[in-house]
């Protein structure tokens, strides 16, 4: 008998993700802002991504590793996403990177990004300005004309 | 009848659990469904006051753009009708509603903000855009309705609401709003409790069924052993006096059979050979009677009823039934030990029309008649019950009887015993006769049964007692026989009028007590005690039906009896049966050594008179001599 509850908690245990966030911390929303982000940049710049992310928590690490190559320093990257406030001196030149941003409004402000993935009514929102695609001769798939703005 | 309660076919118990499982699953569905309703109407109840506030703010931002003709454009241009459309908007912002906005869909068909009632930090500016979560946003376009939007995939929203505004029968805004995820989830804790209450119901009544199935199942077969006769395995007397009210006398024939000397098996070969007997007698029944249609239960030591199936028009097959069961059983070698049997007998009597008796007992009581019948015939036979027989009886319940005690139609009749050498009167016996309402004339053997063991018997004796002192008195040259039931003689009313009859009437010397001589007045000692003190006071002692039953010489000489009367039966077979004859001999030398002297009774021919007169018998008694006579007849009723 008790070596069947053991073997029912270590069960429970292994398969605890699927039904609770108790046990590890929830992280649904990064996974779906990865899955989103890996889309963007992949279409952004036909290579190979090594993205950097400023003050990257362990979760992100743990989520962002399985699609993409993590960069440790921004020089080393050829993809910032910019999620958290972070002073804009502390990033580096915007030559052969490109910027994202999950701010509508730092995207309206900041030239430095040409784009960004923002929660709107608690849903997530995509814009691309059609400038600064141009400016870093980006050529989207069709698929996301719908997110271009053309201020 | 099942002999054992095994659990022969399991099959039985997963019937009634599938019907309960399936019950339960049928319920868990209606459940479920209930569950989908009431989700429904309590979301209906709890958003439909919201639903209205939010229309009379489309009503009113729609009022603010009567006049206008291109709404999108005019509220860009003019940020005073922003503030108040954002005004109005905020109104509908509670702890439930997390956002209030409106929307235009531009030309190239993406929605943009026009205003929005969120605070300054999540506030969309005017004309940003969109992106809408479901294409199902589009169909207001179509349906030009407002439109409720459930989200599965939104963690932080539960539902969106979204109303038209129209211009010139086009959807040109949209207000919508979205609930917060908090409301459903307050609802949806409502029914997990419901849910939750209706599985916990479910299963304790699903318990409860399947427990009081199991509970009937023990029940029935406890109770099925509790109306079961251990040592033969038919039905017991518990069996008979909890079903007999619910017996419909119209679907059966009654027959109470019981098996002759049984008494005599017991007394021979022990009890033992007698359990076996009665066993093996009850498992011949089981063996005929037909299973699910005829009835056998033990309702006495050897004494069986059988309940016989019939068909109202056609006794036939069920007569047929019992005297199949009466030859089985005379045909059958009852073992006593490897290579010894004897033969066992049953006298059955039978009742061939229950439903002309109002009540079971009274059904059951004839058929006890028809066997004291087929016993007084000399038993191992089949007697029917004659309803033309015994009409009298038929008519003659205890209160019948308790009439004819009031009402004096008690009578005695008297016998002549003659001195055997010189066929001279000797004595009397008094026999009970009553008259019934008809003027017929009814017989002991058709009263007994009726009030075997009741008060009323012990009445009827006083009657018979004091008619005999009458006669006693009138005649005082007459000796008179008196029969007396083993209970009268430890009864104290009785024994105190014969007390007052020798003392006072000093009619004890003329007055013969005959007493049956059973087991059970054997084994008390008042009685002994009783008999030897009457004896004391001058009666005569008289032992009737001597060797027919009950014969036990040691107690003869232990209560100094005075005579022996043998039993008729024994008398009427004495010419062709030669232990009939060995047994009266041997019962003579007896008793003339013991100086006890005889009667034989039943004497009823000219030949049987020789033999007995051969063998010393002092006094007889029989047709041969004269008849029963009324009282008025005494002296002059003709000898036959």
């Amino acid at each position: 008998m008790k070596k069947y509850l053991l073997l029912l908690t270590l069960l429970s245990y292994s398969v605890a993700e699927t039904y609770t966030f108790l046990v590890k911390p929830y992280h649904k929303e990064i996974e779906l802002e990865a899955k989103i982000i890996s889309e963007i940049a992949h279409a952004s710049l036909g290579t190979e991504v090594k993205l950097f992310i400023p003050n990257i928590s362990e979760i992100e690490k743990e989520v962002y590793a399985a699609h993409f190559t993590l960069s440790q320093t921004c020089e080393a990257s050829n993809f910032v996403f910019v999620n958290k406030t972070v002073e804009h001196e502390s990033l580096c030149g915007t030559s052969n990177r490109l910027f994202f941003t999950n701010n509508y409004r730092k995207l309206l402000s900041d030239k430095t990004y040409y784009g960004a993935l923002f929660w709107n009514k608690s849903r997530p929102n995509i814009v691309f300005i059609q400038k600064r695609l141009e400016a870093n001769r980006i050529t989207l798939p069709q698929a996301f004309a719908p997110f271009v703005e053309n201020f | 009848m099942g002999h054992h309660f095994t659990i022969k076919k399991p099959w039985y118990f997963l019937i009634p659990v599938l019907i309960v499982g399936s019950i339960l699953a049928l319920l868990l569905i209606a459940t479920l469904r209930l569950e989908k309703n009431v989700e429904a109407k309590i979301v209906e109840i709890s958003t439909s006051d919201v639903f209205s506030i939010a229309q009379n703010n489309a009503t009113y931002i729609h009022t603010l753009l009567k006049e206008s003709t291109h709404y999108v454009n005019d509220i860009r241009q003019n940020p005073a009708l922003q503030k108040q459309i954002e005004k109005s908007l905020r109104t509908l912002l509670t702890p439930n509603i997390k956002y209030a906005y409106l929307l235009y869909k531009d030309a190239k068909g993406v929605f943009r903000f026009l205003s929005d009632a969120s605070n300054s930090e999540e506030q969309a500016f005017v004309d940003q855009k969109f992106d809408i979560d479901s294409p199902q946003w589009l169909e207001i376009y179509t349906t030009k309705k407002p439109l409720l939007l459930h989200h599965t995939l939104l963690h932080q929203l539960s539902m969106s609401y979204l109303i038209p505004i129209m211009y010139e029968n086009d959807v040109t805004l949209i207000l919508a709003i979205d609930f917060s995820i908090q409301k459903v989830e307050t609802i949806n804790q409502l029914i997990t409790t419901m849910q939750y209450s209706i599985i916990v119901v479910m299963v304790v009544i699903g318990l409860s069924i399947l427990f009081s199935i199991i509970q009937a199942v023990r029940f029935k077969a406890v109770r099925k052993t509790a109306f079961t006769d251990k040592l033969t395995n038919v039905y017991n007397r518990n069996y008979l006096q909890k079903y007999e009210d619910f017996i419909n006398l119209n679907d059966y024939i009654i027959a109470t059979l019981d098996i002759d000397y049984f008494k005599k098996v017991n007394d021979s070969y022990g009890h033992d050979i007698g359990d076996k007997i009665l066993k093996q007698v009850a498992h011949i029944i089981l063996l005929i009677i037909r299973n699910h249609d005829d009835i056998a239960i033990r309702y006495g030591g050897e004494e069986f009823l059988i309940l016989v199936k019939t068909n109202r028009n056609d006794h036939l097959n069920s007569l047929n039934v019992v005297e199949r069961i009466f030859l089985a059983i005379q045909d059958h070698r009852f073992y006593i030990s490897n290579d010894e049997y004897i033969n066992i007998t049953v006298s059955i009597g039978v009742n061939l029309v229950p439903n002309k008796s109002r009540t079971f007992k009274e059904a059951f009581k004839l058929a006890d008649i028809a066997l004291y019948n087929a016993k007084n015939k000399g038993r191992n036979t089949i007697e029917l019950y004659d309803e033309n027989e015994n009409i009298a009886h038929t008519h003659f319940s205890l209160n019948d009887i308790k009439e004819a005690i009031e009402e004096k139609r008690i009578q005695c009749y008297y016998q002549k015993i003659v001195d055997t050498q010189t066929r001279e009167l000797a004595r009397y016996e008094a026999l009970l006769r009553i008259v019934d309402k008809h003027h017929m004339m009814v017989t002991p053997d058709q009263i007994l049964p009726t009030i075997k063991g009741t008060f009323i018997l012990r009445n009827i004796t006083k009657e018979v007692l004091s008619l005999c002192r009458e006669q006693l008195l009138l005649n005082s040259n007459i000796m008179i026989n008196v029969n007396l039931n083993p209970q009268d003689i430890i009864d104290d009313s009785i024994l105190s009028i014969l007390k007052t009859y020798a003392l006072h009437d000093n009619i004890a010397s003329r007055l013969g007590l005959e007493i049956t001589e059973t087991e059970e007045i054997s084994n008390k000692n008042d009685a002994k005690k009783n008999l030897l003190m009457l004896k004391s006071l001058g009666y005569k002692i008289f032992i009737d039906d001597f060797g027919s039953g009950y014969s036990n010489f040691i107690y003869l000489a232990e209560i100094q009896t005075d005579y022996i009367k043998i039993d008729g039966t024994i008398i009427q077979k004495i010419l062709d049966d030669k232990i009939s004859f060995l047994l009266v001999k041997n019962i003579v030398a007896f008793a003339k050594e013991a100086r006890i002297q005889v009667i034989a009774e039943y004497v009823s021919n000219e030949a049987i008179y020789e033999k007995i007169k051969s063998l010393g018998i002092e006094y007889s008694q029989g047709f041969l001599f004269s008849i029963p006579c009324d009282s008025t007849n005494i002296f002059t009723c003709k000898d036959i």
